[in-house]
């Protein structure tokens, strides 16, 4: 709000060290959101069935380490398919 | 209800009239049931938002369910595939709408607490510990000077400064979810090479920064 465009705010040190942090589950090869959400639906069902995702699928299970927005969109997925067809 | 193949779905919302007219009714009742399963960790199912919220992110769905049938490929079942839209749409507004009742609590609390500088000394450690910290800290500021883009930088301030969720952050650069993660990743990856390059890992600099 009081800053310009021109003067951005200094990074403050706690953003800094999440930053660090990200880097541990930092990859060359990353896939991006819009590629999550292709196959995410895919990647429940299986998780539902008992498979192994993250053998089958480690670039989505990488990429739900590092994103928390996709991540909750998987979970609030997974809530809706265990609870609306219970086995 | 839900006992249709995905061919019979696709071919029933594509015929005309009545048949699609079912099919979407009966798509209308699975996203309505479905919902509430995926909502109720954000909002209370007594919330006097929540019944509405369902319904019109329940409508929401079914249009863009229409819009991109043909974009379904077939790799779950349809089912599934239509309750990832509708969560996508209402997670979205939630956050926003979050973030919209966080920010004018945040204004409030600004200006009564200012924000403590956390890492920079700790009245516990030693004069060489915080010293040390004080230099690692002043290192990675130099880093990310010279790494970051004015862009990246912007990007950093609105999701983990200002706590924006990613779809805002992202229209209030003009920019998309997708790219914004992008540009993020090069962030990531120009700082990783970088600590590499001067022998740094990440958990050495996270050790000096927690003061061990
Ligand atoms: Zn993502």
């Amino acid at each position: 709000m009081g800053q310009t465009q021109n003067d951005p705010p200094q990074l403050p040190d706690e953003l800094i060290e999440n930053l660090i942090r990200s880097l541990e589950h930092t990859h060359e090869q990353e896939c991006t959101c819009d590629e999550v959400f292709a196959v995410v639906d895919q990647y429940a069902e299986a998780e539902i069935h008992g498979d192994d995702v993250a053998r089958l699928m480690p670039l989505i299970k990488q990429h739900m380490e590092l994103c928390h927005n996709c991540c909750e969109e998987y979970e609030a997925l997974l809530d809706i398919l265990e609870k609306s067809n219970p086995s | 209800m839900n006992t249709r193949t995905n061919e019979s779905w696709l071919d029933e919302l594509r015929s005309p009239g009545p048949v699609r007219e079912v099919a979407l009714d009966d798509l209308h009742a699975i996203v309505q049931k479905g919902l509430p399963y995926a909502l109720s960790r954000w909002l209370s199912p007594e919330d006097p938002l929540f019944t509405p919220l369902v319904e019109e992110v329940t409508q929401e769905t079914l249009l863009r369910v229409l819009d991109q049938l043909d974009t379904f490929e077939g790799r779950s079942m349809f089912t599934t595939w239509v309750h990832k839209i509708a969560i996508r749409i209402a997670l979205t507004e939630l956050r926003r709408k979050r973030w919209q009742d966080s920010s004018l609590d945040e204004l409030v609390d600004d200006e009564e607490n200012p924000a403590p500088e956390r890492l920079m000394a700790d009245p516990q450690a030693s004069p060489e510990t915080n010293a040390e910290r004080a230099d690692m800290l002043a290192r990675i500021r130099r880093i990310l000077e010279e790494e970051l883009t004015d862009k990246q930088r912007q990007a950093l301030v609105l999701l983990g400064l200002q706590n924006l969720p990613m779809e805002e952050a992202a229209r209030s650069m003009k920019t998309n979810r997708n790219a914004l993660y992008k540009l993020l990743h090069d962030a990531r990856l120009r700082l990783k090479r970088r600590l590499a390059a001067e022998d740094l890992n990440a958990q050495e600099v996270l050790s000096a920064f927690e003061g061990r």
